[in-house]
């Protein structure tokens, strides 16, 4: 852990610049350029709003595209940055054949890239929130918290993902389909509460639950999360980064024979 | 020059692992799946190299195709970590296994150029002090800032090679290096290398052409199968290597 701490601080004009590239590449020769950033959640946003404006009536929430865009951008990072760190590592190949690199770099960009692409889609949210006339709690100065939690946590999933999908290019497409299921099974369209509480046991095995709890407490109920809940999100964050780096460890040397 | 050894190789066995082959059908697949063990045999690149380079010496790599050259630069830049055997460096590794690696073709020439001396362990205040005599050097011109997929080719293996001898580090490593652009540049190039090596750095590096090789080298090797061969003075190297070449093929393992 503390290895990693330091070779991505070593590394950190490298990272920053395969980063930047990224961002670079992904908004190039497109006429909007840069804008797509927060065009895209936006947007996003704006569907959602339209598709769930009934149900959410029926539900009794208020200001329900903030309730889901509260959870929702976190999970697209922690989405986003897995589909591009598990290829992070094989796209690379021809270059880690060639150059003497530290294999960390890729996938700590690929986090790297879609951490400024999430801070940009906040923009938009904030947009939304003035908008509705909704509140803008002061624990958004919180947010840090669950985000370090989430970084730690996409990380590790990021690191294993990327080794296994060098021994098996399954894993590319398995994690596509384990994302959407993920995702239903994740309260992001709806909360805890809504679950019959005699079910509610099997959700709190989802990691993610925990971190996304902070960001929509903090962003739409204007609280912080109980000590229980906030240990929970940084402990399974803390544990995912740990498993993730000790398989990339375990296999990195040998990693260039495969791509 | 001083005898100040900066590579050294002992007993260094490079095993790969070949696949056998793909499965074609799934139901290949299925049953592969269940005896995944078989599905490859183990190939040796090299069969226990050991070799000693010292500060400033030239040295050219020759064999036949697959007999084991890359695998070495490999070796020795830490791109590979060898099956058995040691290998120690002293100072800064610039390894070039191929001209041009790591350039994004949506990004300009400047962009790449930032970009590909952090890939060789550069900060980007070091490229940016170099940028310009690397621009100049590449005779690049305005296509600097345009994207690299604009370039023609002889412009982007110019600027490949500007970039990664403009660094000047203690060990240079390259493959192919010098098969770059026209006559004049050829010549440039080549006045680039002597300077390089004048200054007290080493290059280590893989051709086929045996003419730059025999005019440039101040020592040759000369793998074959995995094995050292040869050594030496290049005249010598060169013959040895001719007359390999010369057998039929049928002799060889290959």
């Amino acid at each position: 852990m503390f290895e990693l701490v330091r070779e991505t601080y070593r590394y950190r004009e490298l990272i920053w610049a395969l980063a930047a590239k990224e961002l670079r590449i992904r908004y190039k020769r497109s006429t909007l350029g840069f804008l797509w950033a927060l065009l895209n959640p936006a947007l996003l946003m704006l569907i959602m709003t339209l598709v769930f404006s009934t149900i959410s009536r029926n539900l009794g929430i208020h200001h329900y595209s903030v309730f889901l865009m509260s959870t929702l951008l976190p999970w697209t990072f922690f989405s986003q940055t897995l589909s591009y760190s598990v290829e992070s590592i094989v796209s690379n190949g021809s270059l880690l054949k060639k150059v003497r690199l530290p294999k960390l770099v890729f996938p700590v960009a690929a986090l790297v890239s879609n951490v400024i692409n999430f801070l940009l889609s906040l923009i938009p949210l904030l947009v939304l929130i003035a908008a509705l006339r909704f509140p803008l709690h002061w624990t958004w100065i919180y947010l840090p918290v669950p985000m370090i939690g989430l970084v730690m946590f996409t990380l590790g999933v990021g690191f294993l993902v990327a080794t296994l999908n060098v021994f098996y290019r399954d894993v590319a497409h398995i994690i596509q389909v384990v994302l959407s299921a993920w995702f239903y099974f994740t309260p992001i369209l709806f909360s805890l509460d809504f679950v019959a509480p005699s079910y509610r046991w099997i959700l709190r095995l989802n990691p993610m639950l925990y971190v996304l709890n902070g960001f929509r407490l903090a962003i739409y109920y204007g609280m912080v999360p109980s000590i229980a809940s906030l240990a929970m999100s940084l402990a399974c964050g803390f544990f995912a980064l740990l498993i993730g780096l000790r398989v990339f460890r375990r296999y990195e040397s040998s990693l260039v024979f495969y791509v | 020059m001083s005898s100040e050894p900066v590579i050294r190789l002992t007993d260094v066995v490079q095993r790969f692992r070949l696949i056998r082959d793909r499965p074609d059908t799934l139901r290949e697949a299925f049953t592969k799946m269940f005896r995944r063990r078989d599905d490859f045999q183990l190939f040796e690149a090299l069969e226990g190299i050991s070799l000693t380079i010292s500060k400033g010496e030239v040295v050219g790599i020759i064999g036949r195709n697959g007999s084991g050259k890359s695998t070495i630069l490999k070796v020795i830049a830490g791109i590979y970590q060898p099956t058995s055997g040691r290998v120690e460096t002293v100072g800064k590794i610039a390894a070039m296994i191929e001209l041009g690696t790591g350039f994004h073709h949506e990004l300009t020439g400047r962009e790449n150029i930032a970009i590909n001396g952090m890939l060789l362990g550069y900060s980007r205040r070091e490229m940016r002090a170099l940028e310009s005599q690397i621009i100049d050097f590449a005779e690049l011109g305005d296509f600097i800032d345009s994207p690299v997929k604009q370039y023609s080719s002889g412009m982007y293996m110019r600027l490949a090679f500007a970039v990664a001898t403009e660094v000047y580090p203690d060990i240079l490593l390259v493959d192919e290096i010098l098969a770059v652009g026209d006559a004049p540049f050829q010549e440039k190039c080549m006045l680039r290398m002597r300077n390089f090596t004048a200054s007290g750095n080493t290059i280590v590096f893989v051709s086929h052409d045996m003419h730059a090789m025999r005019n440039f080298c101040s020592r040759i090797i000369l793998i074959h199968n995995g094995k050292q061969v040869d050594d030496g003075p290049p005249d010598r190297v060169i013959a040895r290597y001719e007359e390999l070449v010369m057998r039929p093929a049928d002799a060889l393992r290959t």
